[in-house]
């Protein structure tokens, strides 16, 4: 079965939805580019380069050319050349570091002069690439922590060198790549520890001081411990204790020390009390865990607060507390963001009708809010519709990725739908308030030759290696 | 190899709807649910609408109103609501043309300072003639509106200097402070300066929705984020409006200075600088820039204010302070008779005195101002420890005059205060060699003169303090805050004492009781109070020299201690002694006696600008 079928006889068995969902895509994010430009009595062409719908259109045209070019190329070329392509990528990535010029605060463009594009953007592809040059090989698998760790570096390098250029959201995008490995076989207490600390980082960011929470952690640690025991006085005890601390607390903030001093001690007399049975591990774990939990998040409480600077503040705070941040300063875009969608209701204002939309008070608009528009000019359908169609792309993906012999094209396919589903959680949440804005665009829809053409070549080489399916056995 | 994983491909799965059906509620709250993002559908703009608070008032000590307020307007615009404006009507409303009207429209947008869909300021300090005018047609304007802002008016034309005005903040204000915006009003000179944080009040905001026809539509989260603003507190000054008007009229075309304190508070009575400026000159109004151009170049310096500004060697009105020095590091006598046979002589040294009777003590020696008798008591001051020991007894001098408050900054409320010059004996070594001058070198600092330099505040505070025998509080221009228990600053509650025992002032006080009664300023005397004065002569090497008196009353329960300089105007005598007296029988009789009405218009009337 090592045949190698080239050329034409490729077309029947590429995967022609996925190709669908992208055109729909793609299509629908260039009329709400024109929809943001249009302003009624202009009547520019359709294809001026000066506008930015023009511009898109001929992006378009290039990107789907690039996409076809791609199908052409043989499949082994993706194989052969993984770690190359990996390594170019990073010395992209280097390049800019140094040479970089300075665009909307980060240095990450590469200018060609003709065209300029983001060395992330690439890089995404090229470690996608690597992750299934690494993992792809029959007896490659991730139980030795040597491999897990090399996995994990080939994640880490080009998220760090996109970080040290200040493009924050560019580099947790390679976060997203963490879902691949625990496809491949990564332990998932990892995980819950990663979640773990994302929850406990988002709740000291939620209080001025992290007193509310260590006093909720030395409670909840309590209650474990009572939860333990066999007769049930002990629990109804401590249920009214907590019930009544919680309470003094929010009646006296005054009195919080000694709040926290009495359910420290009522947590100290159960520790005890449990040392002495047997059960020793669990107290162990949840006195370890608490201190963790308290100490990690006054670090945290204290450095954001303390340390970081009011517009670095700003960023988070738009997100977790808002009413801590000026309406008319950094909440001002999801303000707008959110008005815009909410406005749009059940069906919308129509299309070429959204007037927040058009009066610019969405800065970024066409680029990183460009949901907004759909929002407000197609309503609840409209967003509905958006995000099916992109649910349906990635379980597509997912779909594609799982019928693959090749172990090699599986782990590209889980990279291509990771990235994806990053890219859709993070920009449609911060436009409806629910993640902080961090800039990265709508996959296929925002305005932008770059990211188009780079998305492109990401579902496109899967479209070329998934056509190899029934020849390339590994 | 067998896929072990396999089945966290639904977990994966799972992932991505339960992330996918997330994000669909969200929608559904926000679209279908949250009804108040659809109400206020037709807002299209959230806009901040500053309250500003009306800034406190300023009275003088009888409350009468000396500062006020004045409502200017500034026009606002937001640049994508304005559509379909008659801009002719427009134009001609504001009294401005075309050409003016598209510049102020079209501001760099590209700067982060402007943006087209938020207000920025149209036209500033619109008059309230204008702005009744221009109201009535506000309607037709869509995108522009209006905000209210209060500038200063002037009652009467005096006290500038000391009420001194408010401008716009500048950067270094936005930096130093954050409460302060862009567009702020803030107290730049004078009480407005130095009472800004209770004069300015908080700003107060409401949070609006407007249409895109500029209509308020409602308020941003049901006005949640608004907050009041608060006025200001009025501020009750301790000027006497009275007496702060006659000594600029007392002191019109001359250039000097009036200080009147009232001893037992350290209030400031008066402070009179001239040449001077109507203070609504400088109000905040189209055409202040140029008002403070032509201010600014006037050879006359109009906006000096010389009363803390300039300085003086004080000549013999340092007298009495140097006899108290030398009675309490006891190196002389009350007693003591010192002969002057026309002046001091020492060796080669000679300082000149006028002819007078021997002085037998030392109220007889200021009543006569005795140059040989000062010069004496100096020297022995400074030869305390030995006569090659000049910097000990120097230091000891020094120190005295500090505690005076001479030399150094008083700490009132009048900004830019200078602190004049106490030369120290480290001064001396640097400009001769160390231990290589001695009390001679340096005996003319015992009258008043050499590198001894005062203000004219400094001045009318040592006559203060000898009022009150030992001790003043640091001058003020505040008395209390009126309908307001706010107290005033600590440190003028706070009394600063010499280092001079009570006992020592009794000798001191009468020589100048007799200075008025028999002396050199018998042309002070007031029917019926009992003044304390000295007379003084500045030395001016740039022409005719200054005139200085200092001078309190009535002399066993002195209500106004006061100084007095005219440049060159002479000897104390001619023109700072009789508009002391003038002041201070103004102050306690309310009017001037007939018999001195001579001496007033005399005073008016001198003119010594030509
Ligand atoms: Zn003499």
């Amino acid at each position: 079965m090592t045949t190698s079928r080239r050329g034409e006889s490729n077309t029947a068995d590429v995967d022609w939805m996925t190709i669908s969902i992208y055109l729909g895509l793609v299509l629908t994010g260039w009329l709400m580019i024109y929809a943001v430009g249009y302003r009624g009595e202009e009547n520019s062409s359709l294809f001026d380069m000066g506008t930015r719908h023009g511009s898109q259109l001929v992006w378009i045209g290039v990107s789907i050319t690039v996409g076809f070019v791609i199908m052409l190329i043989d499949g082994k070329m993706f194989r052969t050349f993984g770690y190359p392509i990996y390594i170019i990528a990073c010395l992209f990535l280097l390049y800019v570091l140094v040479a970089g010029r300075v665009i909307a605060g980060s240095q990450s463009w590469f200018d060609l002069g003709f065209f300029r594009f983001q060395p992330s953007e690439v890089a995404k592809f090229a470690t996608c690439l690597a992750l299934a040059t690494f993992l792809g090989p029959y007896n490659a698998n991730l139980q030795t922590f040597r491999n897990r760790a090399i996995a994990i570096g080939i994640i880490l390098l080009p998220m760090g060198l996109i970080l040290l250029q200040g493009d924050a959201g560019s580099a947790l995008v390679f976060s997203s790549l963490l879902i691949v490995l625990y496809r491949e076989g990564m332990p998932p207490p990892l995980y819950i520890l990663m979640f773990t600390m994302i929850i406990l980082t988002v709740m000291a960011l939620m209080f001025d001081s992290t007193f509310p929470i260590i006093l909720g952690l030395t409670l909840v640690a309590s209650g474990i411990l009572v939860n333990a025991l066999r007769t049930n006085r002990p629990k109804i005890i401590f249920f009214s204790f907590a019930v009544a601390a919680l309470a003094v607390y929010n009646i006296y903030p005054e009195y919080e020390l000694y709040v926290l001093g009495t359910t420290g001690l009522v947590f100290l007399i159960l520790l005890i009390q449990k040392l002495r049975s047997k059960r020793r591990q669990l107290a162990i774990l949840l006195t370890v865990g608490l201190v963790f939990g308290s100490g990690y998040t006054t670090v945290v409480n204290y450095a954001f607060y303390k340390v970081l600077k009011p517009h670095q503040q700003d960023r988070i705070l738009v997100w977790l507390r808002p009413s801590k941040v000026d309406p008319l300063g950094a909440l001002y875009n999801v303000t707008w963001s959110k008005r815009a969608i909410g406005s749009g209701g059940l069906t919308g204002k129509g299309f070429l009708d959204g007037n927040i939309t058009k009066l610019n008070y969405v800065p970024e608009q066409v680029t990183d809010f460009i949901f907004c528009t759909v929002g407000e000019e197609q309503g609840f359908v409209g967003a509905f519709a958006i995000i099916m169609l992109f649910l349906l792309l990635l379980l597509r993906v997912l779909f594609i990725a799982e019928r693959q012999r090749s172990k090699f094209t599986r782990i590209y396919a889980y990279g291509v739908a990771s990235i994806l589903f990053f890219h859709l959680l993070v920009n449609v949440g911060m436009t409806m308030g629910i993640m902080p804005v961090i800039g990265i665009p709508l996959p296929f829809i925002s305005y932008g030759g770059s990211s188009l053409m780079a998305f492109t070549v990401l579902v496109a080489v899967l479209l070329r290696l998934d056509s190899d399916r029934l020849s390339v056995f590994r | 190899m067998q896929d072990q994983f396999q089945g966290r491909k639904y977990v994966i799965q799972g992932l991505f709807i339960v992330t996918t059906a997330i994000l669909l509620l969200k929608a559904v709250q926000l679209q279908l649910i949250d009804t108040s993002l659809r109400e206020q559908a037709s807002a299209n703009v959230i806009q901040k609408i500053n309250k500003y608070p009306s800034r406190g008032l300023v009275y003088d000590r009888n409350e009468k109103l000396m500062v006020n307020n004045k409502a200017i307007y500034d026009l606002m615009v937001t640049y994508d609501q304005v559509k379909d404006i008659d801009t002719t009507k427009f134009c001609q409303l504001l009294g401005i043309s075309r050409e003016v009207f598209i510049k102020k429209l079209n501001p760099n947008f590209a700067s982060r300072r402007y943006s087209k869909s938020k207000p920025f300021v149209f036209l500033k300090k619109i008059s309230s003639e204008t702005y009744a005018r221009f109201q009535e047609s506000l309607y037709e304007f869509p995108g522009f509106f209006v905000e209210l802002r209060n500038v200063r008016g002037y009652a009467f034309n005096t006290g500038s200097h000391v009420l001194g005005y408010i401008g716009e903040v500048n950067e270094k204000h936005l930096k130093k402070d954050p409460y302060y915006q862009s567009g702020d009003y803030i107290g730049i000179s004078g009480v407005e300066f130095a009472y800004e944080e209770y004069l300015r009040g908080v700003r107060g905001v409401d949070y609006v929705l407007r249409d895109n026809l500029g209509r308020i539509v409602g308020s941003y989260e049901k006005g949640e984020r608004d907050t009041a603003s608060v006025s200001g507190k009025d501020l009750i000054s301790s000027l006497d409006l009275d007496l702060q008007m006659y000594g600029e009229e007392l002191l019109q075309n001359k250039r000097g200075g009036i200080v009147a304190i009232e001893p037992s508070s350290g209030e400031i009575l008066a402070m009179v600088s001239m040449p001077s400026y109507d203070p609504n000159l400088l109000t905040i109004g189209r055409g202040r820039g140029d008002a403070y151009t032509t201010l600014a170049r006037d050879s006359l310096k109009p906006l000096f204010n010389r009363a803390i500004g300039a300085q003086y060697p004080p000549g013999s009105i340092f007298k009495p302070v140097m006899a108290l020095v030398a009675l309490q590091e006891g190196v002389t006598e009350v007693n003591r008779p010192i002969s002057c046979r026309g002046g001091y002589i020492y060796k080669t040294l000679r300082i000149g005195c006028h002819g007078h009777p021997t002085a037998m003590n030392v109220s007889q020696a200021i009543q006569h101002s005795c140059n040989a008798y000062f010069c004496q008591i100096f020297r022995d001051v400074v030869d305390k420890n030995g006569f090659s020991r000049a910097s000990q007894g120097l230091d000891v001098w020094t120190d005295h005059l500090y505690h005076f408050g001479l030399g150094k900054r008083l700490g009132s409320d009048v900004p830019n205060e200078l602190t004049g010059n106490v030369p120290t004996s480290e001064d001396y070594d640097k400009m001769h060699r160390k231990g290589a001058w001695t009390s001679p070198y340096i005996v003319s600092l015992g009258i008043g003169q050499g590198e001894l330099l005062i203000t004219p505040l400094q001045m009318a505070n040592i006559s203060a303090t000898i009022a009150n025998k030992g001790y003043y509080y640091s001058p003020h221009l505040v008395k209390s805050f009126k309908n307001d228990t706010t107290q005033i600053p600590l440190k003028y509650r706070t009394k600063h004492f010499t280092k001079i025992d009570t006992s020592h002032f009794r000798p001191v006080i009468d020589g100048m009781e007799d200075v008025v009664l028999a002396g050199t300023a018998r042309i002070a005397q007031i029917p019926g109070i009992k003044v304390c004065g000295k007379t003084g002569t500045a030395e001016n090497p740039h022409g005719a020299d200054h005139s200085v008196f200092i001078a309190f009353a009535p002399k066993d329960n002195p209500k106004i201690a006061i100084a007095v300089f005219v440049e060159n105007g002479g000897y104390g005598s001619r023109y700072a002694g009789p508009i002391s007296s003038l002041m201070i029988e103004k102050y306690l009789n309310g009017e001037i006696s007939d018999a001195r009405k001579y001496l007033e218009e005399r005073m008016k009337n001198a003119n010594l600008n030509k």
